[in-house]
């Protein structure tokens, strides 16, 4: 893989960072006739979608589901790994108290896991936290509990959320969770309840999205390899074990990088620079330094590190799942994966398992220096703990160390973020893509669609790429939001041009009629309109009765005064009576507009509570 | 969760359209009264203890408003032309009023 520099074009992009934004932006650039060349710290590509080999088995770091809504992407998979790329059927469950729990829950398989007072506790609880939520919900705990009830947030949120992210559930702030619906819209979401038997296929295709994914046949890495190889077969270079010790900055643009490339240094030059490097290390190696500020703010900048424990089971079937969450808080391990499950391939002999046991934690922590052979142990202990192996069915096993899997988003992060942009958007040359690149918590597709959009700034555009994963078309169950992840909405940075109405708008129904539909009825003016309109009638009949004078008429209308105390058909009679008939038309009225805007707003309240729903199916996947 | 549009959703009232408001309850008022009438036809009616056979004659006392009007088939027709004068009328007259008081109350709160 190893590749000389080529040439000194004048329009060369160096791309710092090898994983999938990294690689990415090559592809795109060397497709369009561009020089890219390509820098990777390591001696393998994919960053951290890469793939370990360990003699002959397979595991992924963390497991990573090949699923997008921007179509650009799952065809770029397509063409990289053609037939390499297996659809996978998703099983992924809660293991909890030695029994599996499906996500979303369904109720009887709850039932009888948690067994029978246990449930009725969860409903009561349930119940309690739908009538007397905690306000004001500050903290996650508060967040889910509300939503979920405290018992369950208890069971199935807490342990797994601190096992993750190493800060107690109390101590989260609720935006977090709650970003997940901020962007959701209640028009949308009123659209997908009224008319959600015209979006059967769209709900196909998010059922299709939960339920399955596309896996390459040997591991993601094997996708990053193929990008790697097309890189250099159309003139890249992807360089292993360049670590990017310094980047040159000269009249606010970067004019080269200083590379140790396996223990000698380099200085390589180009037009453009792309870093997917992490943000903290990138601000500390410019050269000259920053302002002070700037490094103070990329000093604040955390991460999440994370490692896994491979187990190579003597057992043909351990558990039938992709992966298991572990909500145990007995063990240390957050998440088992089998990769046997994700493709048959990731392991040579078929009659053993390939367990893959994530630990979240802190670099330098216990958990991080602890000895492999510690952590193998302490792997083959806790799986015996949970009931799913016995401990001497292991064979064998080893250890790999993640730095900075997961930015973290702490209370100061958003600031330190915008002090650094402000910085970086001075430099000309430069843009940042990818998750650590962007400290921002990318998929792997979103980090493709960064690097991108990034080259294609290069070629021209100007995308703002800040942008993606940060509106609610990214939201990965929003119906609307399948439709509009198509990179060509991402125009919406870009200068406006008319463009022709399509049947699709004139299929969508108007925001403004829904608005319209679903307006309040004014109680007090609808009231006083009835309550006039009534009054005046019965006044108007009335007058008619007397001046026609017909006396079984008005024997028989006289009987109303059963009901208007005081009338009768005489001048008096009838002024009592249309005070009465105007009374009873506003209180028929108050009360016809009270139950309309009650009706309506249950139905909003209906749509919401669906939509975020929806929008929490995978909130275990998304911690 | 609340944009621009969810924000209209939330705060928007209702105007109605007075003449559409008109138009729907003339047709029920009018219906009620066709309706009304050939239901007690086809019932039939009662010999009164002077040997007259009568049909409705509660109903009968809508002639006393609407000229014309008998519980009979023809008199079911009369009857929903007035009632849908009527209720047009009303429903025009409720519409008109509750938009005047809703512009009175947006001035008022603007």
């Amino acid at each position: 893989m190893q590749g000389s520099l080529r040439g000194h074009d004048d329009r060369r992009v160096v791309i710092i960072g090898g994983g999938p934004a990294g690689l990415t932006a090559a592809y795109e650039l060397c497709k369009a006739g561009w020089k890219a060349l390509v820098l990777e710290k390591d001696n393998t590509v994919g960053g951290l979608a890469r793939t370990v080999n360990y003699k002959g088995y397979h595991f992924d770091i963390g497991g990573h589901r090949f699923f997008t809504k921007v179509k650009l992407i799952e065809e770029l998979w397509h063409e990289i790994l053609g037939e390499d790329l297996l659809r996978c059927r998703r099983l992924s469950r809660i293991y909890y108290n030695k029994r599996f729990f499906f996500y979303p829950f369904r109720t009887s398989n709850a039932l009888f896991g948690l067994g029978i007072l246990n449930s009725m506790l969860i409903l009561l609880s349930y119940l309690k936290a739908q009538l007397f939520p905690e306000k004001p919900e500050e903290t996650f705990e508060q967040w889910v509990s509300n939503r979920f009830g405290k018992r369950l947030y208890r069971i199935f949120f807490k342990t797994y959320t601190e096992k993750v992210w190493g800060i107690p559930c109390s101590e989260i702030r609720a935006e977090w969770a709650a970003q997940r619906i901020k962007g959701l819209s209640l028009l949308t979401a009123i659209k997908n309840t009224l008319f959600a038997h015209k979006k059967s296929r769209n709900a196909d295709v998010i059922k299709t999205l939960i339920d399955s994914f596309y896996y390459p046949k040997l591991g993601p890495g094997m996708m990053w390899e193929k990008m790697a190889k097309r890189v250099e077969e159309m003139g890249g270079t992807v360089l292993l074990g360049a670590d990017v010790q310094r980047i040159m900055l000269k009249d606010s643009r970067v004019s080269s990088v200083e590379v140790n490339l396996n223990g000698m240094i380099k200085t390589i030059g180009g037009t453009h620079f792309i870093s997917s490097m992490p943000i903290r290390e990138l601000i500390h190696k410019l050269e000259p330094p920053p302002p002070e500020e700037v490094t103070i703010a990329a000093s604040n900048l955390k991460y999440r590190d994370f490692l896994t424990v491979v187990l190579i089971v003597n057992r043909k079937e351990v558990f039938p799942d992709n992966w298991i969450y572990i909500h145990d808080p007995e063990v240390k391990v957050g998440r088992v994966q089998n990769f046997k499950n994700w493709s048959p391939y990731m392991v040579p002999d078929q009659n053993k398992t390939c367990l893959g046991l994530e630990y979240f934690c802190f670099e330098g922590d216990s958990l991080w220096t602890m000895p492999d052979e510690e952590l193998i142990r302490l792997g083959q202990k806790e799986l015996e703990m949970l009931g799913l192996i016995d401990a001497s069915e292991v064979e064998d096993g080893t250890v790999f160390r993640m730095p900075k899997a997961y930015p973290v988003y702490d209370s100061t992060y958003k600031e330190s973020l915008s002090t650094i942009r402000r910085f970086l958007s001075s430099i000309e040359n430069l843009q940042l893509v990818g998750r650590n690149g962007m400290h921002k918590y990318n998929n792997q597709d979103h980090s493709m669609l960064t690097a991108i959009l990034a080259a294609r700034n290069i070629m021209g555009a100007n995308y703002d790429l800040w942008q993606v994963n940060e509106e609610k078309e990214y939201l990965e169950e929003t119906v609307e939001g399948r439709e509009q992840t198509d990179i060509k909405l991402l125009a919406s940075t870009q200068p406006k041009v008319p463009t022709r109405i399509t049947e699709k708008d004139k299929a969508t129904i108007p925001d403004e009629i829904i608005v319209k539909a679903f307006a309040k009825l004014d109680k007090l003016a609808f009231a006083v309109a009835l309550g006039m309109v009534a009054s005046l009638f019965f006044c108007i009949l009335n007058l008619i009765l007397l001046i026609k004078g017909d006396k079984e008429a008005i024997r028989m209308f006289q009987l109303i005064n059963q009901y208007f105390i005081g009338y009768s058909v005489t001048p008096e009679g009838v002024a009592i009576g249309t005070v009465h008939s105007f009374l009873w038309g506003f209180m028929w009225g108050w009360l016809f507009a009270y139950v309309r805007n009650l009706i309506l707003a249950f139905l909003i309240y209906k749509a919401r509570r669906r939509a975020e729903s929806m929008s929490l199916k995978d909130l275990l996947d998304q911690i | 969760m609340e944009n621009y549009n969810d924000k209209k959703l939330l705060t928007a009232v209702a105007m109605l359209n007075a003449k559409m408001l008109g138009f729907t309850l003339g047709i029920l008022l009018g219906l009620t009264v066709f309706i009304a009438t050939n239901w007690l036809i086809l019932k039939g009616g009662h010999i009164t203890p002077d040997g007259k056979y009568v049909v409705g004659p509660h109903l009968q006392l809508l002639s006393q408003f609407f000229i014309g009007y008998r519980v009979s088939f023809l008199g079911s027709i009369i009857g929903f032309a007035y009632g849908f004068i009527v209720g047009t009328i009303a429903g025009a007259l409720i519409g008109w009023i509750y938009n005047r008081i809703v512009e009175i109350k947006d001035k008022l709160t603007a």
